[in-house]
């Protein structure tokens, strides 16, 4: 692996583009990189060490640190579990519960059943999915023309891009409503999945992650082969910027998940996402906030999932160190 | 043959993208618009109407059993409730929807900060109820509320929030005060001010940790609830500066901002939920709806402590109206619905459940309230005591930013008095700037 | 130290030309490549085609969708602006010229959101984005269990704005509240945090750091991951140490990225509203009984939503543009200068 990552920019017109890429990838393999990470003497092994940027071992501290930040980090959530686990009555009480009670299943169930989170999840999953997926590739298109290809009027474009980004889109949902009313589309998915196809931030984010991770000199080798644009696309784009599509894939998906205002107007609770069905729970004069909890916890936890899947994809570093050495 | 195994994630996640859009579309184009027939997939049979009912989730018609009976008793309709708790978003959203001509509910809940707003701009949005409906039902300042200057009714009184004064029997006796609700009742008769002096009168002999309120705007709120000129006049014009009932109001909720007989807290946060869970303070102006709330966060502690007394004056605090927008595609059928849900037996059978007060008086001869409701208060007559207050309250006038004008007065003008140590004159011009800006001078 | 310098200026540089001073514009002369030689000539107009339109290509997805779901109601919200607009009339528009405008510029309460957003703003992003990159650098060592790791700190964004701001509203509650009582061993006297000028402002920017730090950090490990690592391994033969590898190597080819989230942290504060609104509870879009933490974004929410004035909403939000766009133009002309006397 090291051997192609380093014979690869002694001999950039001889080798066709996709061979090169190919080789490239497979530096990006965590699998590969695993095997290839020298076992004694790690610090020593550095130069040896090629492919995802800077693999320094973590000492103690490190550990101690990330502790701290993860403890703060989880708090929040485990309070909300604990709070999901007791009864609203006790949770007036101070001080107030520091440990789980007994009541999370019921609670739970109960959440489940009056917002009818099952629909709903069906309904955020697909929405967020969709809207995750068409902004990582559009962003990625984008970001990349805006990085490293000349156009005319490229400047004013992302300045616009960037620009809307200054304007609070809260109350842009009142024009946008009464568009979506005109087409005949209250209530349905389709208004909260279409204006979110695309954001101004994650074009932005992969201009400015491509900016630096992606050698133009790699671009340019590949044009001197004759590669298309579609083959430099999948062969030498995506892979150099599959960290940031990974990480803007776990932000927007959290994003598209979470997001209420526009999903609250825009949606009812007969075809709801999630945001959305939650409203139904701490109906009454007294809301039961043990439920509103549970409920609060149960939507969140599909997202955990999702950090999982994502979050094995954020290993970089494909051939850079080569290019640039 | 890693180039392979790579390569192939490519097609996976288009082919994975394609069956998205082409799922997504296709769902899209399974549900119709709510509101027709078999429109939300747990409609049922063929010809079956689906109803919905938007609110802002405090209700309880679902607890109350409301819905299934009605859809026992219609076996063509099937009722689906949509909730937006927040209402600083529910009712943007109303409105917003109203005017798009489309996705409003069938049935559609407003609030009675909102009322007039309703009344004065979305008056062609709305069924004209009056003619569909018994009028001399309701309470005739519930009824004028809804109602607009040519007559039209866009929505029917759901309950109402008559004022009472719920306190803490045992605090009482130990601060040396009388503890029977009749007395007590007399004692402050007539005027918010008299509470307000047994406050001090607690205040001397007040048990560690406890305050005679929850906050001055709880009073003041109470105190200008029972004012039938508050911030607008009858013709419309924001007199709230020169109102005789603002100021009465105010000069209470200063007197105890100032006396230190405040537990300082703001309703509905967390807090406030502790300072009944702990006791922390004796007294607090309770509209009917409050009970369940009182009972529900004070718990076991407050069992047979708390008492419920008269109110210095009649007064009003909350209640809801149901309109059925003209957009709604089934009118017949929510217009029966909004008036089966506002009759006097429905309403009964929603305080039963949560103390929700009726806005039409001949339901006021049969209500109970629950057995360990009545229990949890002493045995107080809570029905009397609400039903005395009800049948007194005087009209009020409304106007269209009533809710921010009161909002300005209450958590501008009062807090900063209360909260931070603002003399009474510095809270006023403060009041008196912020509903400057609300109303765009 | 010197040689270090030395060895790191060439990749240093490279990174500081690409950044944000001509966006867009960037090196890449491929658009320009040599077609390659000996091929047919419908290959080389093909390819000739190719170079021009792709770029087009590449952009137009997103800015057909853009277009027409984010910048049409913007534009409508600027058509707002000039118009005496209520919520709940909305077709009854009256012309108000920049009326909306210079009623904000004499508006008290205008310029106090102002001052507020700005402090809120500072004391939220800067110790927020310092944070994420040490803890991006943290991440970024080889760790057991990395995913598990990255995926812990990203847990408060996906958290639920409201159960995390109930915990919040607790941990800050006057009476009882876990932070007063700390402050309590210290023999400092409880603070009413919500109602106190500095209090609430600090606790808001808890609330936002708390919540915001390890997005940030993550975008910084994604930016991280993709630095060359022969670049640590010249400095570490040049003697450089993990530290000074951080700061000659790490923060330089870091640039993009940083200015990525600088701007757009500037952004979200500016507009930054859930967090103060859910920690005020029950009129919380007023911000504290004296707006002192009433952000501009708290302040159009509240004109826009609560009262319903879309019209002086709409002028707040455009506003809040108009006000970035003259703090770019100035950090440009500053920078600017800076450059020409080193």
């Amino acid at each position: 692996m090291s051997a192609g990552d380093l014979t690869f920019p002694q001999a950039p017109g001889e080798a066709g583009a996709k061979t090169k890429a190919t080789k490239a990838q497979t530096g990006g393999e965590p699998g590969t990189r695993a095997k290839a990470r020298p076992r004694g003497g790690r610090r020593l092994g550095r130069p040896r060490m090629t492919g995802a940027g800077r693999q320094l071992d973590a000492g103690p501290v490190t550990y101690a640190v990330l502790t701290v930040f993860a403890l703060v980090s989880l708090a929040p959530l485990v309070w909300t579990a604990v709070a999901a686990s007791r009864t609203d009555r006790r949770l007036a009480e101070t001080p107030p519960p520091l440990w789980f009670g007994g009541n999370l299943f019921k609670n739970l169930q109960a959440a489940w059943d009056q917002a009818g989170l099952g629909t709903a999840m069906f309904n955020s999953t697909l929405v967020a999915t969709t809207i995750t997926v068409s902004t990582v590739l559009f962003s990625t298109l984008a970001g990349f023309a805006f990085a490293k290809l000349r156009f005319r009027f490229s400047g004013a474009l992302l300045l616009l891009t960037i620009g809307t980004m200054m304007i609070p889109p809260q109350l842009a949902v009142v024009p946008l409503y009464l568009w979506m009313s005109d087409l005949g589309w209250s209530n349905r998915l389709q208004t909260v999945v279409l204006p979110t196809l695309v954001t101004a931030f994650g074009t932005f984010f992969m201009r400015q992650y491509l900016v630096q991770a992606l050698p133009t000199e790699l671009i340019e080798a590949a044009r001197v082969d004759g590669a298309s644009s579609p083959r430099i696309l999948w062969h030498v784009v995506f892979p150099a910027a599959r960290p940031a599509m990974a990480v803007l894939g776990l932000l927007t998906f959290v994003f598209a998940w979470n997001d209420f205002l526009w999903p609250i107007i825009a949606l009812n609770q007969q075809n709801p996402t999630v945001q959305v069905a939650l409203n139904s729970l701490g109906t009454g004069y007294v809301p039961d906030q043990a439920v509103i909890m549970a409920g609060a916890l149960l939507s969140t936890l599909p997202l955990l999932i999702a950090f999982l899947l994502f979050g094995k994809q954020i290993v970089g570093g494909i051939m850079q160190g080569a290019i640039k050495g | 043959m890693r180039t392979s195994t790579r390569r192939s994630h490519g097609p996976v996640a288009f082919a994975a993208v394609a069956a998205l859009t082409t799922g997504l579309l296709a769902g899209c184009a399974n549900d119709s618009d709510d509101g027709s027939p078999d429109a939300t997939g747990g409609g049922g049979g063929k010809g079956r109407i689906t109803l919905t009912v938007g609110t802002f989730g405090v209700f309880g018609y679902q607890q109350a059993g409301l819905y299934d009976e009605y859809m026992k008793l219609h076996p063509d309709i099937a009722i689906k409730e949509n909730v937006t708790t927040r209402t600083d978003v529910y009712w943007p959203k109303v409105l917003t929807r109203l005017q798009a001509g489309s996705g409003t509910d069938d049935i559609q809940a407003i609030e009675v900060g909102n009322i007039t707003e309703a009344v004065q701009t979305q008056a062609a949005k709305f069924v004209d109820l009056g003619k569909e409906a018994d009028k001399s039902q309701w309470l005739d300042w519930k009824l004028a509320q809804a109602t607009t200057k040519d007559g039209k009714t866009i929505g029917l009184g759901t309950d109402i929030g008559p004022m009472a004064v719920c306190y803490r029997k045992d605090l009482f006796r130990k601060a040396g005060l009388e503890t029977d609700r009749t007395k007590l009742a007399e004692q402050w008769k007539g005027d918010w001010a008299k509470y307000v002096d047994l406050g001090k009168q607690y205040m001397k002999k007040a048990p560690k940790g406890t305050k005679f309120m929850d906050s001055a705007a709880s009073v003041y709120n109470a105190a200008v609830g029972g004012a039938s000129e508050r911030y607008y006049d009858k013709d419309g014009n924001v007199v709230w500066d020169k109102s005789e009932g603002v100021k009465k109001a105010w000069d209470v909720a200063m007197t105890a901002a100032t006396s230190d007989m405040s537990a300082k807290l703001k309703q509905f946060d967390p807090t406030w939920d502790q300072g009944f869970a702990n006791g922390t303070f004796a007294t607090i102006a309770c509209p009917a709806w409050m009970i369940g709330y009182i009972e529900q966060k004070s718990g076991d502690s407050g069992k047979g402590k708390w008492d419920v007394a008269a109110a210095p004056t009649a007064a009003n605090w909350g209640g809801s109206f149901l309109g059925v927008p003209t957009a709604s595609r089934h009118q017949k059928e929510a217009i029966a619905l909004a008036k089966w849900l506002t009759a006097p037996e429905q309403q009964a059978k929603v305080f039963a459940k949560q103390a929700s007060f009726p806005s039409t008086p001949s339901a006021y001869p049969s209500l109970k309230p629950q057995a360990d409701t009545t229990a949890y208060f002493s045995d107080a007559p809570l029905t009397q005591i609400f039903s005395d207050s009800a049948k007194t309250i005087p009209a009020q006038y409304l106007g269209p930013k009533d809710k921010p004008i009161d909002s300005a007065i209450a958590d501008v003008g009062i807090l900063q008095v209360e909260q931070k140590g603002k003399t009474p004159a510095q809270g006023w011009e403060a009041a008196a700037k912020e509903i400057k800006d609300v109303l765009g001078q | 130290m010197t040689s270090s310098h030395e060895a790191l200026a060439h990749p240093a540089s490279s990174a500081e030309a690409a950044p944000g001073n001509q966006p867009g514009a960037a090196r890449g002369a491929h658009g320009r490549g040599t077609p390659p030689k000996g091929t047919a000539s419908w290959r080389s107009r093909l390819y000739r085609w190719d170079m021009k339109a792709s770029p087009y290509v590449l952009i137009a997805p997103f800015f057909v969708v853009f277009g027409a779901f984010s910048l049409v109601p913007l534009l409508y919200t600027a058509w707002y602006s000039l118009h005496h607009v209520q919520l709940s009339a909305l077709d009854h528009q009256t012309w108000a010229g920049l009326g909306n405008y210079t009623n904000l510029l004499s508006s008290e309460f205008f310029w106090n959101a102002l001052q507020n957003t700005f402090s809120i703003g500072v004391i939220s992003t800067v110790p927020q984005l310092l944070a994420a990159l040490w803890l991006a650098h943290l991440l970024n060592y080889r760790l057991r269990g990395s995913t598990a790791w990255r995926v812990v700190m990203l847990t408060p964004y996906a958290t639920s704005v409201a159960a995390a701001t109930l915990v919040f509203t607790l941990l800050y509650s006057w009476d009882g509240g876990m932070i007063n009582w700390l402050l309590h061993f210290v023999g400092v006297d409880p603070v009413n945090w919500r109602e106190s000028d500095w209090g609430s402002q600090f606790a808001v920017s808890s609330i936002v750091i708390w919540r915001w730090t390890g997005y940030n950090a993550l975008i910084y490990l994604a930016a991280m991951q993709a630095i060359p690592s022969d670049l640590y391994e010249s400095a570490a033969l040049d003697g450089a140490g993990r530290r000074q590898q951080f700061r000659h190597v790490t923060v330089p080819m870091l640039r993009p990225t940083i200015l990525f989230t600088v701007i757009v942290s500037t952004i979200g504060a500016t507009q930054l509203f859930g967090e103060p609104l859910l920690f005020g509870g029950v009129s919380g879009s007023k911000g504290g009984s004296e707006h002192q933490y009433q952000t501009l974004g708290l302040y159009m929410y509240d004109q826009g939503w609560i009262i319903g004035n879309l019209g002086k909403a709409s002028a707040i939000a455009w506003s809040m543009f108009l006000i970035l766009v003259i703090v770019a133009v100035v950090n440009m002309l500053l920078s600017r200068r800076l450059r020409k006397s080193p």
